[in-house]
């Protein structure tokens, strides 16, 4: 786990790293926002802690300057002042967290750990169930085969394979899937259930997928 | 003997069947064209192994390059592609050829259902006749336009070096490409069940 701490206070910055290292993170520390920001195009962090009032560039450009360059690393911003107009400023900008100096170190090791975990949790790169597996780097279903899925048939198959133990119905993936987008309709569901059937049969899978047009839906193994 | 070529007095036999095999693919076409309403098959080629590639292959396989080595140990002198619109289409072809009373069939391998590892899909099929093996290979059009491309860029690949990033790339058309085949007869199985 590879961390970037951006704080211009050296007592503070030392002690943190310090401490990051004693708990077998790879630290990265810098003193200035500008700075921070040249690091981060450089390389590619699990975590980065920022305080907001920096030299150069403060962590709220820094925060802004990532987030519209589309980098979505988890960010942890450290405040000196407890204000809320800060805080939800923060917060609004796509921090992930804050937290309030002065801080206890076991607090911050907490916020961090719970940081990189949510992204882990949120972002499942790989998921699995009997003899398939979809790969979300490359929207590849295998099993024997493998073949691409759109967007729309990775997502719809990410649900189903998040929810093997009970049945899903057509208005909730019309929901959780298509977002109540207005053309999506019964019909497009059970396409796309339709699809996913086929492909499953072309890769080679036991797995199926139980249910009838506008129903519900569940992914079965073969056995069952 | 080499002005006739390797394939000897065979020659004359071996066009027959190939005739034969193409009237009764032909004959097949037109009854499912009536019966359903449309062609399954978009083009059918055929051919004679040629005789380089064929004493080529003889010497690859250690064989004497001679017309009972490449009529009866080698498989591959009667070859026909089948190209088809649909997945259900060369599953319903193969299904005919393998129920011919002409026809026995000697091999099979469904590389559909069983993807080669860079990505190859086609229905194979060995089929004897009167003593003649027929090599037959079944696919749908995106096998084919697959199968063409990788054919033209295997030639070219050893020169740009990253061989490792193309044979990937390759492979991950042939799936997009597979599952662009059952997204299509996902969507005649909907028009034709309605």
């Amino acid at each position: 786990m590879k961390l970037l701490l951006a704080e211009d206070t050296r007592d503070l910055n030392r002690g943190v790293t310090m401490l990051l290292e004693h708990e077998y993170y790879e630290v990265d520390s810098v003193f200035d926002g500008q700075e921070a920001l040249e690091r981060i195009e450089q390389e590619s962090y699990d975590g980065i802690i920022l305080d907001i009032m920096m030299p150069r560039k403060d962590g709220m450009e820094v925060l802004q300057e990532l987030r519209r360059r589309h980098i979505l690393t988890p960010v942890l911003l450290l405040t000196a002042k407890a204000e809320v107009d800060d805080r939800v400023a923060g917060l609004d900008a796509g921090a992930d967290d804050y937290l309030a100096k002065p801080f206890a170190m076991k607090e911050l090791l907490a916020r961090i750990r719970s940081m990189i975990r949510r992204r882990e949790d949120y972002s499942e790169r790989r998921m699995q169930y009997e003899d398939i597996v979809l790969n979300a780097e490359d929207f590849a279903l295998t099993a024997g085969n493998s073949v691409r899925l759109s967007i729309k048939e990775f997502e719809l198959m990410q649900i189903l394979m998040a929810n093997t133990d009970r049945t899903l119905t057509t208005e909730y993936l019309l929901g959780h899937v298509w977002n109540g987008e207005p053309d999506a309709q019964e019909d497009t569901v059970w396409l796309y259930i339709s699809y996913l059937k086929g492909k499953l049969r072309a890769v080679g899978s036991t797995v199926r997928i139980a249910g009838s047009r506008g129903g519900a839906f569940r992914l079965v193994c073969d056995g069952e | 003997m080499e002005a006739e070529g390797i394939y000897g007095e065979h020659l004359p036999e071996m066009e027959k069947i190939i005739d034969e095999m193409k009237t009764r693919i032909d004959l097949l076409r037109e009854h499912i064209r009536q019966k359903r309403g449309m062609d399954p098959v978009e083009h059918c080629l055929s051919r004679i192994k040629s005789e380089d590639s064929m004493r080529e292959k003889c010497r690859r396989k250690g064989l004497p390059e001679t017309a009972d080595s490449v009529l009866f140990q080698i498989h591959d002198a009667i070859g026909f592609r089948i190209v088809c619109a649909f997945v259900s289409d060369v599953y319903m072809i193969r299904d005919y050829l393998a129920d011919s009373d002409e026809l026995e069939v000697i091999e099979e391998k469904d590389y559909i259902r069983n993807a080669k590892p860079n990505g190859y899909r086609s229905y194979h099929m060995i089929l004897q006749t009167r003593g003649y093996y027929i090599e037959v290979q079944l696919r749908t059009i995106s096998m084919d336009t697959w199968a063409a491309l990788e054919h033209h860029l295997k030639y070219k690949k050893q020169i740009s070096g990253n061989e490792d990033l193309i044979v990937k790339e390759l492979k991950r058309c042939a799936d997009e490409l597979a599952s662009t085949d059952v997204s299509m007869q996902t969507l005649r199985d909907m028009i034709l069940d309605h």
